[in-house]
């Protein structure tokens, strides 16, 4: 979880913020890091880009990216479907 | 018109109004970059992220100009940029082909509009008024500010935001380098008009970010007066040239020897700087000339730092020792032109005086 904060972090230029700043648990959007809906996109480019994963239903959007560890399950979960 | 405020992000040391020109900084090599302040206090935090270089420069020099001018939401904002947004059109355009034209990010996207700026200056103020970029190469700057002046001119402004951003990227930097548009070799600021620029050529890249509040009304601490704005394309000879000076001069009824100072845009390309020379053995032959883009380097938009340096002269009746002004120093300036070109391509004259 660790990587995929820094991964976020880089992705999404959060400059003044460390992986250890984000919580596993904490909302990613609106009252927790206040991500938007530009963010949504820049995190499935990163899903797609990072870990070969496409998803491939709009409605699971805000169940994958409530918080690192939901994205987090959901690339674990997607990666052994791949293997 | 009135110029009531300026705000300006260069290679010099000119944001937050430090005192005017006093600590000229020098640079070697074929390329000035623009002294960033810390933007933090300036663009919330949330903002900068997504902002690059270039739309936090136009946005910190925008909110530094309405901040003098006391205005909170300007009746219209109007940029001009030639290059635009041009590090995250490079991001974008590097990422399509290393992802195949597949995987874009959206930001760099978004961000890559050449009215990014302008917009980004509408929506940090929650400003819906009039707000319009113009990309018009060398006359980028001169469209933007003539739009302002229409404005103004034909009462649907009262105060107008114009401004002017380009940027150089190591990218644009490589490419047009490779051009020839840059000098070669061991290269100087400070030196641009002495031993290494005469007669080599190729000029020093730049960039900028200047603005400017325009209001139809005066008030007792405007810059200068903005008498008239004139550009031409592709004259085909001196004589030209000289032609449009002189109908410009004469629609603002002023003859050249009523100008106290010709501040020129000779930029250290012997071609490019051919028609400064012949003006300076002809019709200026009796004016007092200055150059500036040793300051600021030279881009499309440079006039708008001229500009800058115009009203700063006529404000603060001081002329820095950076320009090598060789003119009758006990004798005020009131009233400057400036004469730049682009390339020979764009060429346009500027006139402002004191209020």
């Amino acid at each position: 979880m660790l990587d995929l904060k820094t991964q976020i972090i880089a992705q999404l230029n959060l400059q003044d913020l460390k992986p250890e700043d984000i919580a596993n648990d904490q909302p990613l959007f609106v009252e927790g890091l206040g991500l938007d809906s530009i963010d949504a996109l820049e995190l499935i480019v990163l899903l797609q880009q990072s870990y070969k994963i496409k998803l491939s239903n709009a409605d699971d959007g805000p169940k994958v990216f409530r918080s690192v560890r939901t994205m987090a399950e959901y690339i674990t979960a997607h990666q052994a479907q791949n293997v | 018109m009135y110029i009531r405020a300026t705000g300006n992000i260069s290679p010099q040391k000119t944001f937050g109004h430090p005192p005017f020109l006093s600590e000229p900084v020098e640079y070697s090599g074929n390329r000035l970059a623009c002294i960033e302040p810390d933007y933090k206090g300036l663009i919330d935090a949330k903002l900068i992220r997504r902002m690059s270089r270039i739309i936090r420069m136009g946005v910190a020099a925008a909110m530094e100009c309405l901040q003098e001018a006391g205005v909170t939401k300007p009746d219209a904002i109007v940029t001009g940029t030639a290059y635009g947004c041009m590090e995250d059109t490079g991001l974008f355009l590097t990422r399509m082909v290393e992802f195949n034209e597949e995987l874009l990010t959206p930001t760099a996207f978004i961000q890559s509009t050449h009215n990014t700026i302008g917009a980004q200056i509408g929506l940090l103020l929650q400003c819906n008024n009039y707000n319009n970029a113009f990309v018009h190469r060398g006359f980028s700057f001169e469209s933007a500010l003539l739009d302002g002046m229409m404005l103004l001119k034909e009462k649907e402004a009262t105060n107008v935001l114009v401004g002017a951003i380009d940027e150089i990227t190591n990218i644009s930097h490589a490419i047009l380098n490779r051009m020839g548009l840059y000098k070669q070799g061991q290269v100087s600021n400070g030196e641009l008009f002495k031993t290494i620029g005469i007669g080599t050529k190729g000029t020093i890249a730049g960039e900028g970010a200047s603005f400017f509040l325009l209001a139809n009304e005066p008030s007792a601490t405007d810059y200068a007066k903005l008498e008239g704005l004139k550009t031409f394309y592709k004259p085909q000879g001196i004589e030209e040239i000289e032609a449009h000076i002189s109908s410009f001069l004469a629609a603002q009824s002023i003859g050249l020897d009523e100008i106290d100072l010709i501040i020129t845009g000779k930029n250290g390309d012997a071609k490019s700087d051919e028609i400064f020379a012949q003006l300076q053995h002809r019709i200026f032959s009796r004016s007092n000339l200055v150059n500036y883009k040793n300051l600021c380097g030279e881009y499309p938009t440079a006039t708008a730092f001229a500009l800058w340096l115009a009203a700063n002269i006529i404000k603060s009746e001081t002329m820095p020792t950076v320009l090598e002004y060789t003119g009758p120093k006990e004798k005020p300036i009131k009233r400057i032109l400036i004469y730049d070109h682009y390339q020979s391509v764009h060429h346009s004259l500027l006139l402002i005086s004191a209020c």
